[in-house]
């Protein structure tokens, strides 16, 4: 069904002017009275980094909160490959449009037209912005920015600063988060969890937070409430995403009313070192620039243990080569790793398990010389090797896809505001720009651009209508919802039963992945929901927690999170089983062409599926938002 | 804001540090090449110690200097020693080095000990030798001139096997210490670039070989030939 | 493969610390330091006893979070790595590893093994940034920079933030890292309107956070998990005394 709630509030005008337009046209708030604003920004990310220090530049009195340490420590920080940019100084033919072209079709024709447009307008400044910032981005030797191509562009957009693009850019942002810290415009708050949003008749006026060294449950309230707290990949347990990652602040925003859109919208990378055992805690991630020179393959016959050097080039099977032989080894991502999937469903897989593929560099060393490889990779190589004690110069690497990326996520007009008045939500934790599949290098892109271009507008806009009244943490709304903070805590304290935390996230992690992973199918789905309740509610009655909560204690911590991934989970598998399509990162192996690629089904699908809690015990409804494609059409995405 | 107050920040107690250091280690060249003429006769020597007490004034001058130089690097030494202490109250129960690119050794860590026993080594020094223990020094006549006989001050001193190997122990100290010392001053001055460091590195070994074997020999020397005996030999040196 | 384990255990800041001895067995040679000790925390939890408290996150050796100090190392025997890129197959079977947090006066402990580091948000809040505010930039390629400057800043850029530098150090001393940032922005030509403000201001800072002096003994470039030069120590002081 369709929504009042769900109107996307795009402005009126041609694709390209929109948000000239908007900036144009929307309301300001005054240098004297931004400072009187109090803003809250959850997360330190790219995008909540970003927007905290912009917000801070600006004079609005900003509350910042990260789980971490050090705000240094998001998880963008992660990010390898690069950041895209629609700059066409290559002179490669590269445009906004092109850009937008690339990102709507890359993501399957699942996202917002008017919203990748922004996006691919403002790539342009984020670069001007980093560079700026001092970010040491990869050179010509004529001193100008260096680019490469990247995961499924037939244009070198890609901007890099060797294999740590995300951690460049994220200390750029964190230094100028800092800088707004020590002009006392920023309030930092690290080791803080955001456990519940606080609403006050109906608009988002605070968060409740679990101070994570001392146990305490802080209040702080707010005239607007910015969650940018990443994705929820680790809801698999093993993904290529850091071990604190979590939906929680997100999912508490989803049961107080905000729409979850598109949760079965979930990225698996495919380049990833396999799983080796049942204690690993995460799965690494190399870099998908690997696959600019790197070939995929896997053996020609079935069992074939030979080492991978005696595998004459005739017996060799260069799957993507010869599947996709106009993108090759550079297909989108969801393509990659479904393709690697078969092909080890298949038993043609390699490694001990049968579950990886090889990456061989072998041509592009004799090709470039080892020293050029070195050059590009060095760090990934040594990464490789420390973890697997083979050399990746000499033998070829084994990768198998691993959960990286969500697409899915709290659904927000073109404002980037939720369905709640007041909540904004930023990056990964968001749903909007990237569909049902994201290009690589345009996660650090959408964050940067949320944070430093997007939100700084559309919450002024927001406060400027509002004008929201004085509201303090002694509310009611705010002692109740610390009350129920508390209850939760005490509740997972008080089952004292026989199973860790890591046990039931490890389980449930098996069951979303098998079923809710690279393929889904009806039955699989259905039967995952039931599989998930019953682990859900063995949980709350069996789980081991420890600890107390007036103390630094990681396994409460987990616990909640934990709790909710049931709940997130469950929600995924009821996504996948509507959308009875298959589109990007969503495969339902009852809908693929002859050939094994997606089959879309534009005439019923061809919307945003957002869904809004009924409360404990009910289930959820869904809501649509209708996508109108009027400049990128509708086809089959087609990579061969 | 914190206030800058250069001298008193870890990079300007350093400098002075490497400063001191280095305007010590020149004083060493000098006093090394003063004492080589040990080697070449009796005579030189005396002659040579006979110029600089003629210098009258100007040595109180350069000796003042010398001490403040000294006192410096004594108390940039100290302070440093107490930082690092306040820094660090809680030692680790398994201390270890990772290798590699890392220049802790004996020498590094012991700066402040082997510095402390040179403290401790140079009122003694001039003790014996500037004052020959509170006792005058003999004369020997030169050039028709009356002059101090430190050249048999310092053999009656070395034929004791105690003061000689002392000495000579308390030169390997010095070794230690400069092989450090020498490095680490251009480093904290913020001379090393890549392309030096490993050169100006083995520079600091070399030094340190060379002035403190230059110091280390001249006690056994004299324990073991005596005077003037193998005096032509030694000159070569 | 089976290890006893020699951990540091400490309730909060202020109280007194011990050792703890543990034994864990069934541990596969590709499990990270990390995944042992998650795998002794399981067991302690199971048992009902308090589990270690230790810091990580990504567990691929890029966001700094895990620190700990293994026999006398920080980061543990190899080089260029961090904890949780450490695995347990550089250990020989059966032997005993001693466990530490990082030890500074301006990181205390928090719990067990986790310190709080947040003296060097402080030290970046004076200083480690280029002030421009957002949308007020020129074009990327307006100013051009040498390929030589770039990898040299990035050298330099390619700090976590661990910690390890402090931790190793004898003297306790953050001047790897408060010099990689200087270094960074005083190789590059966005730094140089703020480089001597930079220099006097993030070194003053570091000095009241109650670090210790370099004494060049260059245990922090062994221990740094991205092998930065303590070359950006030279050059901070040379930057310092440019500034003064």
């Amino acid at each position: 069904m369709s929504s009042e709630k769900l109107h996307a509030n795009i402005p009126p005008g041609p694709i390209a002017d929109k948000w000239s337009g908007f900036k144009a046209n929307c309301k300001l708030v005054s240098p004297a009275n931004k400072r009187k604003h109090t803003v809250i920004v959850v997360g330190t990310g790219l995008a909540g980094g970003a927007a905290a220090a912009s917000l801070g530049e600006l004079g609005y009195n900003v509350l910042n909160f990260c789980i971490q340490d050090s705000p240094r420590r998001a998880h963008s920080v992660a990010a390898q490959g690069g950041i895209n940019a629609a700059k066409n100084y290559q002179n490669d033919g590269d445009s906004i449009h092109r850009l937008f072209y690339d990102t709507v079709k890359g993501g399957d024709f699942r996202a917002r037209e008017a919203n990748v447009h922004r996006l691919a307008e403002l790539s342009v400044n984020i670069i001007d912005q980093c560079v700026a910032q001092g970010v040491p981005f990869a050179r010509e030797y004529g001193g100008t920015l260096a680019n490469r191509s990247f995961g499924g562009a037939q244009v070198s957009r890609t901007f890099y600063a060797r294999g740590q693009t995300g951690q460049q850019l994220l200390l750029g942002a964190y230094g100028q988060l800092m800088r707004q810290v020590d002009a006392g415009r920023v309030k930092l708050f690290a080791r803080r969890e955001m456990l519940d949003l606080v609403l006050v008749d109906g608009v988002a006026r605070g968060i409740i937070c679990r101070n994570l060294v001392t146990g305490e449950i802080e209040s702080y309230a707010a005239d607007a409430v910015i969650v940018a707290t990443g994705g929820y990949s680790t809801v698999f347990f093993l993904s290529t995403n850091a071990v604190n990652c979590n939906a929680t602040a997100a999912w508490r925003c989803y049961k107080r009313g905000a729409y979850f859109a598109n949760p079965c919208f979930t990225q698996i990378h495919p380049t990833c070192l396999p799983q080796m055992g049942e204690t690993q805690s995460k799965l690494t991630l190399m870099s998908e620039s690997l696959r600019n020179d790197g070939r995929v393959w896997v053996p020609k016959t079935k069992g074939d243990k030979r080492a991978p050097n005696e595998i004459p080039e005739a017996e060799r099977d260069y799957f993507l080569e010869r599947r996709y032989p106009a993108f090759g080894n550079l297909v989108p991502r969801d393509i990659a790793s479904r393709a690697a999937k078969a092909i080890c469903d298949e038993g043609r897989g390699v490694g001990s398990t049968g579950y990886s593929v090889y990456l061989d560099f072998a041509d592009a060393i004799k090709r470039l010389g080892q020293p050029v490889i070195k050059e590009r990779y060095g760090n990934l190589f040594a990464m490789y090797e420390e973890i697997s004690a083979d050399d990746p110069y000499h033998t070829p690497m084994r990768i198998y896809p691993a959960p990286h990326y969500t697409m899915g996520g709290l659904w927000v007009d073109y404002n980037l505001m939720s369905t709640i008045p007041g909540l904004h939500v930023l990056g990964e934790a968001n749903f909007s720009d990237h569909g049902a599949n994201r290009l690589g290098a345009s996660a650090l892109m959408q964050g940067l651009a949320d944070g430093y271009f997007v939100i700084p507008y559309t919450i002024g806009d927001y406060l400027a209508n509002q004008k929201p009244a004085k509201v303090g943490t002694d509310h009611e709304a705010f002692r109740s919802a610390v009350a129920g903070v508390k209850e939760q805590t005490n509740r997972l304290l008080a089952v004292k039963g026989e199973k860790t935390v890591r046990d039931y996230h490890w389980e449930l992690g098996r069951i979303l992945w098998d079923n809710v992973g690279m393929g889904r199918n009806a039955k699989g789905l259905t039967q995952s929901i039931s599989d998930i309740q019953a682990l859900r509610e063995d949980f709350w009655k069996n789980v081991k927690v420890g600890g107390s909560g007036e103390d630094f204690n990681k396994s409460l911590e987990f616990a909640g999170r934990v709790a909710d991934f049931f709940e997130l989970g469950e929600l995924m598998a009821r996504d996948a089983l509507v959308r009875n399509e298959s589109c990007g990162g969503h495969f339902r192996e009852e809908f693929q062409t002859p050939e094994g690629e997606a089959l879309r089904d534009d005439e019923n699908f061809c919307h945003v599926a957002a869904w809004e809690y009924q409360g404990e015990g009910k289930e959820p409804m869904r809501h649509q938002e209708a996508l109108t494609f009027e400049h990128v059409h509708l086809a089959q995405r087609s990579y061969k | 804001m914190s206030q800058i107050k250069p001298l008193k920040s870890t990079i300007g107690k350093k400098v002075i540090m490497a400063v001191s250091g280095i305007l010590l280690m020149l004083f060493l060249i000098a006093h090394l090449a003063g004492n080589l003429t040990l080697f070449v006769s009796a005579d030189t020597f005396n002659a040579y110690a006979h110029k600089l007490e003629s210098l009258g004034p100007l040595l109180y001058v350069a000796e003042a200097g010398l001490l403040a130089v000294f006192l410096f690097h004594i108390i940039a030494a100290f302070q440093t020693y107490a930082e690092k202490r306040r820094a660090r109250p809680d030692a680790y129960a398994v201390s270890a080095s990772k290798k590699g690119p890392s220049k802790m050794t004996v020498a590094s860590k012991s700066m402040i000990y082997t510095g402390i026993i040179l403290l401790l080594f140079i009122p003694a020094h001039i003790w014996m030798f500037k004052f020959n223990a509170g006792t005058p020094h003999p004369t020997t006549e030169l050039d028709g001139q009356e002059v101090k006989d430190i050249y048999t001050t310092v053999v009656n001193a070395f034929a004791n096997p105690a003061v000689a190997f002392g000495y000579a122990g308390v030169m390997f100290l010095l070794g230690l210490h400069l092989r450090h010392g020498f490095w680490s001053a251009l480093q904290s001055l913020g001379a090393m670039c890549p392309k030096w460091s490993p050169l100006i590195y083995a520079a600091g070994l070399l030094f340190a070989l060379a002035l403190a074997g230059g110091f280390f020999i001249l006690p056994l020397y004299f324990y073991f030939c005596g005077a003037g005996s193998c005096a032509v030999s030694g000159g070569a040196l | 493969m089976k290890f006893n384990l020699k951990i540091w255990r400490q309730e909060g800041p202020t109280l007194p610390g011990r050792f703890a001895d543990y034994t864990v067995d069934n541990i596969i040679p590709e499990m990270s330091f990390l995944e042992m000790l998650d795998a002794l925390n399981e067991d302690l939890i199971k048992k009902g006893e308090e589990p270690v408290a230790f810091d990580s996150d990504c567990r691929e050796g890029i966001c700094g979070t895990c620190g700990l100090v293994i026999d006398g190392l920080a980061h543990g025997p190899k080089l260029a790595c961090t904890t949780c890129e450490v695995r347990m197959r550089v250990f020989e079977d059966g032997c005993t590893i001693t466990v530490e947090p990082f030890r500074a006066k301006a990181f205390p402990v928090i719990k067990d093994l986790v310190v709080d580091r947040t003296a060097f948000d402080r030290i970046i809040a004076k200083g480690g940034y280029v002030s421009e505010n957002t949308g007020s930039a020129p074009d990327g390629n307006a100013i051009p920079v040498s390929k030589d400057i770039a990898e040299a800043a990035m050298d330099s850029a390619a700090c976590i933030g661990c910690g390890a530098c402090v931790a190793a150090c004898p003297n306790a001393s953050a001047s790897l890292f408060v010099s990689a940032k200087i270094s960074q922005f005083a190789l590059l030509p966005q730094g140089h309107a703020e480089r001597k403000s930079r220099a006097t201001n993030m070194v003053g800072q570091m000095d009241d956070e109650g670090f210790g002096h370099c004494s060049n003994h260059a245990e922090c470039e062994a221990a740094c998990p991205k092998g930065i030069s303590i070359e950006n120590i030279a050059r901070m002081r040379r930057e310092y005394l440019k500034a003064i």
